[in-house]
C-alpha cells in the first residue's frame, strides 16, 4: 500500500498570508485534505514580559494592555491586580464598579470586532464592515473616557485614572442602545445564514473533555457546555460581578450535547454579548459616589515589598493571568510571567485541523477567536 | 585611356539633372504610394464607416471599456451603500474618476515577476484573458441596429470563448510558480466544471423557444412576450450560474483571499493584475447583458425609449442584482460549490424547459404570441 504521505505537498499558511496576521501554520496537504497541522508561534514577539521587568509598577500596565488591544481594559487587570495583591492596597468601591464596567465594555467591543473578523474570514465584507460601524460607538465612548481609542490605559495600581462623566455615559449608553438594535440583523447574518451555516456546521468539533486537556477557556470551552467562568468561579475581590444578577452564558446544542463547532462558538459569543449587556446595564445604576483613587497607593507602589503575587481575569478570550515576583523594596518586578488564553486553542489547531479541508482552516482557526499578541508575549 | 577633361565638364549638367530626377521619382514613388493606401483606407473608412463606429465607438471598444469603469465604480459605490460606509468620494464627483487613479497607480507599479514563473506566459496570459473576455461583447444586440456582428450561432460561440477563461486562469495559476496560485488555479476550473452545465442548460429554453441560436434572433423573437415569464427559475439558475462562472462571492472560491491570498491572481502585479480585474468586471457585464438578451426581452421594452436606452435599463438592473447577491452570502466551499451545482441547479434548469414546453402544449394562444410556427 502506498503511502499517502507521498503525495503531499507542504503550504506555509503564514506569515505574509493575508489572514496570518503575525502567526504561520505548515500545513500539509493530501490532495483537497489537511492531513497534517503544525502551527507556529514566534512571529509577533515583543519581549513583553522582559520588558516588565524594567518598567515600574505603574508603567506595567501600559505594557500589558498592548498585547492585546482589544480588550485593553481587561488585558491589563491580571497586571494591576498582582500588584494590589502584593503591596496590599485597597481600591474605593466606586474605582471596583467602574472597572467592572469597563471590562464588559470592552469585551463586548472585542467580541464585535471578532464578528468581523470572522465574517471577513469566511468571505463576507459586508458583516465585516457592520459590527465594526458599531465598534466604532463604543471607542468613541472609550476616547470620552480616557483620551485614547485602544491604548487606554485606564486601570492603575490604586484603581483607576478617569472618572465618567455624563458625556461618556450618554455614549456608553448609545453604544449599547445601537448594539441591541443591530443585534437582530446580526442574528439573521449570522446565525440564520444558509451559506454561514454549511461553512461552519460541524466544523472544528471537539468535546468538554478534549478542551479541557487541551487548556481551552472562555466562550471556546463554554460552548460546549461548560459553565467555566472565572467571573463567577473564583469572584476577584476588587471587581463587583457579584452585585449583578446573571448567569453563565453556556450553549449546549441539542444534536451533539457536550460538543462545539464553529457555528456553536459563533452562538456562545452572542450569548457572551447579551451577558455583557445585562451586567453593565445592571451596574450602570449601582456606581457609589466616592473616591475613584487610593491615595495611599501613590507611595505604596514605588516600593513594593518581596512577595509573589497571581493576577487572573476571564478575558475575553479565555482565563487571562499573570505571576509576578518581586523582591524586597523592589522598584521592578523580578519575574512576571504572563498566561495568555489563545495559545492553548491556537495549539489546539494541531488535533482540530487535519481531517478538514483547505478551506475549513481558516474557519476553524478563525471561530476559536484567537488572537496572537496572546501566544506571543 | 586619358579622360578629355572637357567632355567631363560638359556632362556635369546631365548627371546633376540624372540624380534631380532620381531623387524626384522616389519623391513621387512613395507619394503614390502614400496617397494609394490613403485612398484605399479612406475608401474603406467610408464604405464601413458604419461598422468601424459600432466595433470602435458605441457597442464596440470604447463603450465597453467605459462601460467597465462606470461598473467598477457603480459596485464599489453600492458596496460601499451596502456595507455602511460610502466608497470612493475623493476624485471626481462622487469619486467617478477613483478608477483612473487606481489605473495609473496600478499601470506605474513595478511588475513584479516570480523566480520559478514562466516569464513569456506570465506576462501574456492577462492579456489573452482580456482579449477573450472583450470578444463576445460584438455578439450583444444593444439594438436592432446597434450590434457588431451577427451570426447563426453566436450564443454558442459565446460559451466557447468562456470556456477558454478558467483555462487561463489555470494555466496563470500553474505558470506563476506559486502554490496558492496553483490552488487558485484548479480551482478556478472547479468552479467552471460546476457552473457551467447549468448555465449552457439554463440557456437552452430561450433557444428553443425563439428558435435561433443567434442572441440577435433571441431578442427579437420576444416582442410579445419576454422568456421570462416562461422561464423564471432558468433566469435565477442562469444568475446564479454565472456568478459561480465569474468566480465573485459567494462563489469566490478561485480567489479566496482569506484562504489562498489571491488565488490565480496572486502573483500579478501592476498591469497584470489590472488586465484579470478588467476581465473580471468585463465578465460579469457580458453575463448581464446575456441574462437581458435571453430572458429579458433584449431591446424590448417601453416603446417610447429608444431599443439600446431599453436594453441598457435593462442590463444596469441585472447588474444591480449581481452586486446585492454579491454582498450578502459567505463564501462556498469548493466542493459545496459543485454538489450545489449539480444537485440543485442542473435538475432546476431541465425541470424549467419541461414546464415551458407543457406550457406552450397546454396554454392554447402562447404559441402564436411566440411566434412559433404551427
Amino acid at each position: 500500500m502506498k503511502d499517502v504521505l507521498e503525495e503531499a505537498t507542504e503550504i506555509w499558511f503564514g506569515p505574509q498570508h493575508v489572514s496570518a496576521h503575525g502567526w504561520a501554520a505548515k500545513l500539509t496537504l493530501v490532495g483537497d485534505y489537511i492531513v497534517e497541522c503544525d502551527p507556529n508561534a514566534g512571529y509577533f514577539h515583543r519581549s513583553a514580559e522582559k520588558c516588565l521587568e524594567f518598567r515600574d509598577f505603574r508603567q506595567g500596565a501600559l505594557i500589558m494592555e498592548r498585547l492585546c488591544m482589544l480588550e485593553a481594559f481587561l488585558a491589563e487587570y491580571p497586571y494591576v491586580s498582582a500588584v494590589e495583591k502584593i503591596a496590599g492596597i485597597d481600591v474605593p468601591d466606586r474605582a471596583k464598579i467602574m472597572r467592572t464596567i469597563m471590562m464588559e465594555a470592552s469585551r463586548i467591543h472585542s467580541l464585535q470586532f471578532w464578528w468581523g473578523q470572522f465574517a471577513a474570514e469566511l468571505g463576507l465584507f459586508t458583516m465585516l464592515l457592520w459590527p465594526w460601524v458599531d465598534r466604532e460607538f463604543f471607542l468613541d465612548a472609550f476616547e470620552e473616557l480616557t483620551g485614547s481609542r485602544h491604548a487606554v490605559s485606564y486601570n492603575t495600581p490604586g484603581g483607576v485614572k478617569y472618572d465618567f462623566t455624563d458625556k461618556f455615559l450618554s455614549k456608553l449608553d448609545r453604544a449599547i442602545q445601537r448594539l441591541e438594535e443591530r443585534m437582530p440583523k446580526f442574528r439573521d447574518m449570522l446565525l440564520r445564514s444558509p451559506t454561514f451555516k454549511v461553512r461552519t456546521k460541524g466544523i472544528g468539533r471537539f468535546d468538554a473533555n478534549q478542551g479541557l486537556r487541551w487548556g481551552i477557556s472562555g466562550p471556546n470551552i463554554r460552548a460546549c457546555g461548560v459553565p467555566m467562568d472565572l467571573r463567577k468561579d473564583s469572584p476577584d475581590e476588587n471587581l463587583t460581578y457579584d452585585m449583578a444578577d446573571w448567569e453563565v452564558p453556556t450553549y449546549t446544542n441539542e444534536d451533539h450535547p457536550g460538543e462545539s463547532d464553529a457555528y456553536d462558538r459563533m452562538v456562545q459569543r452572542f450569548l457572551e454579548i447579551e451577558t455583557s449587556v445585562d451586567i453593565i446595564r445592571q451596574l450602570l445604576p449601582q456606581v457609589p459616589e466616592g473616591e475613584i483613587y487610593e491615595r495611599k497607593a501613590r507611595g505604596k507602589v514605588n516600593r513594593l515589598p518581596e512577595g509573589e503575587a497571581y493576577g487572573r481575569v476571564e478575558g475575553t478570550r479565555g482565563v487571562t493571568s499573570l505571576y509576578l515576583r518581586t523582591m524586597d523594596k523592589a522598584q521592578t518586578p523580578y519575574r512576571a510571567k504572563i498566561r495568555g488564553p489563545c495559545f492553548n486553542s491556537y495549539y489546539s489547531l494541531k488535533h482540530l485541523v487535519p481531517g478538514n479541508k483547505f478551506a475549513d482552516f481558516i474557519v476553524i482557526f478563525g471561530s476559536l477567536d484567537p488572537y496572537p499578541g496572546w501566544w506571543d508575549r | 585611356m586619358q579622360i578629355d577633361f572637357f567632355q567631363w565638364l560638359a556632362g556635369i549638367p546631365t548627371w546633376l539633372y540624372d540624380i534631380i530626377m532620381w531623387l524626384h521619382g522616389i519623391i513621387v514613388w512613395i507619394f503614390n504610394g502614400v496617397w494609394g493606401i490613403f485612398v484605399f483606407v479612406w475608401a474603406a473608412v467610408v464604405g464601413n464607416f458604419w461598422f468601424l463606429f459600432r466595433a470602435i465607438i458605441f457597442p464596440g471598444l470604447v463603450f465597453i471599456v467605459l462601460g467597465i469603469i462606470f461598473a467598477v465604480w457603480f459596485t464599489r459605490k453600492m458596496w460601499g451603500r451596502i456595507q455602511d460606509r460610502r466608497g470612493p468620494t475623493h476624485i471626481g464627483k462622487y469619486g467617478g474618476f477613483q478608477l483612473f487613479a487606481d489605473a495609473i497607480k496600478l499601470v506605474s507599479k513595478e511588475t513584479i515577476i516570480p523566480d520559478k514563473a514562466k516569464r513569456w506566459m506570465f506576462r501574456f496570459l492577462p492579456c489573452l484573458l482580456l482579449v477573450i473576455v472583450l470578444l463576445p461583447f460584438a455578439f450583444i444586440p444593444w439594438s436592432p441596429s446597434w450590434f457588431i456582428a451577427d451570426l447563426s450561432v453566436s450564443l454558442v460561440l459565446i460559451f466557447a470563448f468562456l470556456t477558454a477563461v478558467p483555462v487561463i486562469a489555470l494555466l496563470a495559476g500553474w505558470v506563476s510558480g506559486s502554490k496558492y496560485s496553483l490552488i487558485g488555479g484548479f480551482r478556478a476550473a472547479n468552479n467552471q466544471f460546476a457552473a457551467e452545465i447549468p448555465m449552457i442548460i439554463s440557456s437552452v429554453g430561450p433557444t428553443l423557444l425563439a428558435g435561433s441560436l443567434s442572441l440577435m434572433g433571441i431578442a427579437q423573437a420576444q416582442s410579445n412576450v419576454w422568456f421570462v415569464v416562461l422561464l423564471p427559475i432558468n433566469l435565477a439558475t442562469f444568475m446564479v450560474s454565472s456568478i459561480a462562472s465569474v468566480g465573485t462571492f459567494p462563489f469566490d472560491s478561485p480567489v479566496a483571499d482569506s484562504e489562498i491570498i489571491f488565488g490565480w491572481r496572486t502573483e500579478f502585479s501592476g498591469i497584470y493584475f489590472t488586465m484579470t480585474y478588467f476581465a473580471e468586471f468585463a465578465e460579469q457585464m457580458l453575463y448581464s447583458a446575456m441574462m437581458v438578451a435571453l430572458f429579458l426581452g433584449g431591446f424590448h421594452g417601453l416603446p417610447f425609449l429608444p431599443p439600446a436606452m431599453n436594453f441598457i435599463i435593462k442590463f444596469l438592473i441585472v447588474f444591480f442584482l449581481y452586486i446585492v447577491v454579491t454582498s450578502s452570502f459567505y463564501r462556498l466551499r469548493p466542493d459545496q460549490i459543485v454538489e450545489y451545482c449539480w444537485k440543485y441547479l442542473l435538475p432546476l434548469s431541465i425541470l424549467n424547459v419541461v414546464l415551458a414546453m407543457l406550457a406552450i402544449v397546454y396554454l392554447p394562444g402562447l404559441a402564436g404570441l411566440l411566434m412559433i410556427g404551427g
